[in-house]
């Protein structure tokens, strides 16, 4: 069962003082199943955190529809506003002036939690973050990373069944970023349904069931991470400097490399579109004597650009 | 609702509490009111007065700190990144923004302990509180329909930022209006009317009724009609809000600063 349907849902911003329209989200198709954690991996300005405003309530579409546990979020507001929790991304949306405690407490006020279980909940969820020994401090004094973390609790202090979680480890450290997905397959455990949007792969590889690639508000495919892992280990690239001629002719001749060109150092780069031709390239580079080689994984933007050449996906 | 409403009034008390210095700011400038319209009255030897001196100042202070809390309330949300948020929260928007706003008007009810201290200190006028049971509901009525009455304004202040260079101007047509130091009866004929319309003038009459001899007339009529203006204010402030936060959801501006 789908905890959240989306169906053609497409935003388009209107340009102020004759800038063209923007087209955020293009005809978007995505089912979420219930207590799963689905990801949304798309750069910078792919529509992202515009679908997730559009969930959440906070944006209007321009047309389609999109659904939270059967309840639309456009006619339905106040009732997928009780099922929801958001935390949007970056370490800004606290009372900077209030402390740690008494933020969650505000938070779950306006969520209608009774007095005594928002106390229980906030020192639970205080817990659950790391910030047990800091919880009676202004955010004011905060860093960046235990913002992000007040602000997944923020997100949670109401209990909600379905989580939009909207780039949060931006900003975090290494550690806290490790905590932070241990902390999202705990809450799927809890049978939560969870919608994780990052741009970060090996993010949505660690904890997500499948994730869906987004561009330009266009929704180019849904896999599982497994898959994506294999797109991206596949488009590999090899950089090599003082290649002989010789020796370019026979990579040339190898099954699996996609192209030859030069990287911005000014060496030779081979672009690798199959598994197995990187093993086959290197062989050939050392037996050339070669020895300033250099591999490398392409751009999750690149792998796009391979796939939506050479697979046809739904563009 | 009632554990939205208590929970916006106890954040916004600790986040008032917290920055002394931002929301109570209109409290520094009690006393200079006071001794200013007080020195004007015993200088004039019009001691007959003193009432409009004496409370002149409070109704000042309620209404410049419920007009400049809600409209700045929205702006500073946005500022923080928590509009969105509250936003998508299922309590409705309009009352966070009451709730918040009508706090911290509710601390400009120590204006009275101020402009009376400074009768007391400076001029060495004991201005006795003849009725009470008077005095203490007009205030809490008076504050009450400040913050409803500032609702109004919410809305267009964080629609329009240039509205929020008259944010400071537009506090003086309700002074005149409310009789607050000038009595409604200096003013023109035409103009006494649109008075009564205003909060300030009911709650200003029984302010000064409290603290003059005899029985004030009418009280719960006049105490109803402070708050029912007040509630009124309040439920067109309430409208106004709901259309704007939809107005920016359809534009995709809520977050923008």
């Amino acid at each position: 069962m789908a905890a959240v349907e989306i169906r053609r849902l497409t935003r388009v911003y209107r340009g102020r003082r004759g800038a063209a329209s923007v087209t955020a989200l293009d005809a978007v198709d995505l089912d979420v199943d219930a207590g799963s954690i689905q990801g949304l991996l798309g750069p910078n300005g792919a529509g992202k955190t515009t679908l997730v405003k559009v969930l959440s309530t906070v944006l209007l579409p321009t047309s389609g529809s999109a659904s939270v546990l059967g309840h639309d979020v456009v006619t339905e507001t106040d009732r997928v506003r009780r099922l929801i929790g958001i935390v949007f991304g970056g370490d800004r949306g606290l009372y900077l002036g209030l402390t740690a405690r008494q933020n969650l407490m505000y938070w779950a006020a306006l969520y209608g939690v009774a007095d005594r279980q928002a106390r229980a909940r906030s020192q639970a969820l205080i817990e659950r973050v790391g910030l047990a020994e800091r919880a009676d401090e202004r955010v004011e004094r905060y860093s960046r990373g235990m913002r992000q973390r007040l602000h997944l609790a923020r997100g949670l202090v109401a209990d909600a069944r379905v989580l939009f979680l909207d780039e949060p480890t931006t900003g975090m450290d290494p550690v806290a970023a490790r905590d932070f997905r241990a902390l999202v397959s705990d809450l799927r455990a809890e049978g939560r349904t969870i919608l994780l949007t990052t741009h970060d792969m090996a993010e949505a590889e660690a904890v997500c069931d499948r994730v869906a690639l987004i561009d330009h508000g266009r929704l180019l495919a849904v896999e599982s991470p497994r898959t994506l892992a294999s797109w991206v280990s596949r488009y590999e690239r090899i950089d090599a400097a003082g290649v002989p001629l010789h020796v370019l002719d026979a990579i040339r001749g190898v099954p699996g490399v996609t192209g030859l060109g030069s990287a911005p150092s000014g060496a030779t780069r081979i672009d690798i579109g199959a598994e197995g031709a990187a093993a086959r390239v290197l062989q050939l580079l050392v037996a050339a004597g070669v020895t300033s080689i250099s591999t490398s994984l392409p751009s999750l933007e690149e792998v796009y650009l391979q796939l939506i050449g050479d697979r046809g996906l739904r563009v | 609702m009632i554990r939205a409403l208590t929970g916006a009034v106890r954040a916004q008390f600790q986040m008032t509490t917290h920055d002394l210095g931002g929301d109570l700011f209109n409290l520094v400038v009690v006393p200079f009111f006071a001794l200013t319209f007080l020195a004007i009255v015993q200088q004039s030897g019009r001691r007959g007065l003193l009432g409009y001196a004496l409370m002149a100042p409070v109704l000042i202070t309620l209404w410049q700190m419920a007009l400049f809390t809600a409209g700045e309330l929205v702006n500073r949300d946005r500022f923080l990144g928590v509009l969105e948020a509250v936003v998508a929260a299922p309590a409705p928007f309009a009352l966070v923004m009451a709730a918040r706003t009508a706090t911290v008007t509710a601390f400009g009810l120590a204006g009275f302990a101020e402009s009376w201290l400074v009768a007391l200190v400076v001029f060495h006028v004991v201005v006795p509180v003849r009725h009470p049971e008077v005095l203490v509901p007009t205030l809490v009525a008076a504050a009450f329909a400040a913050s409803g009455t500032a609702l109004l304004f919410s809305a267009v202040f964080a629609l329009r930022q240039s509205a929020r260079v008259f944010q400071n101007s537009i506090t003086f047509p309700f002074y005149l209006l409310g009789g607050v130091l000038v009595p409604v009866a200096y003013l023109p004929g035409w103009l006494r009317p649109l008075s009564r319309v205003v909060f300030l003038s009911w709650s200003a009459d029984l302010l000064r009724d409290s603290i003059r001899p005899g029985t004030p007339a009418g009280v719960p009529f006049r105490l109803a009609v402070v708050v029912l203006l007040g509630a009124a204010g309040m439920a067109v402030g309430w409208l106004l809000l709901h259309r704007m936060v939809e107005h920016l959801r359809r534009e995709g501006t809520l977050a923008l600063a």
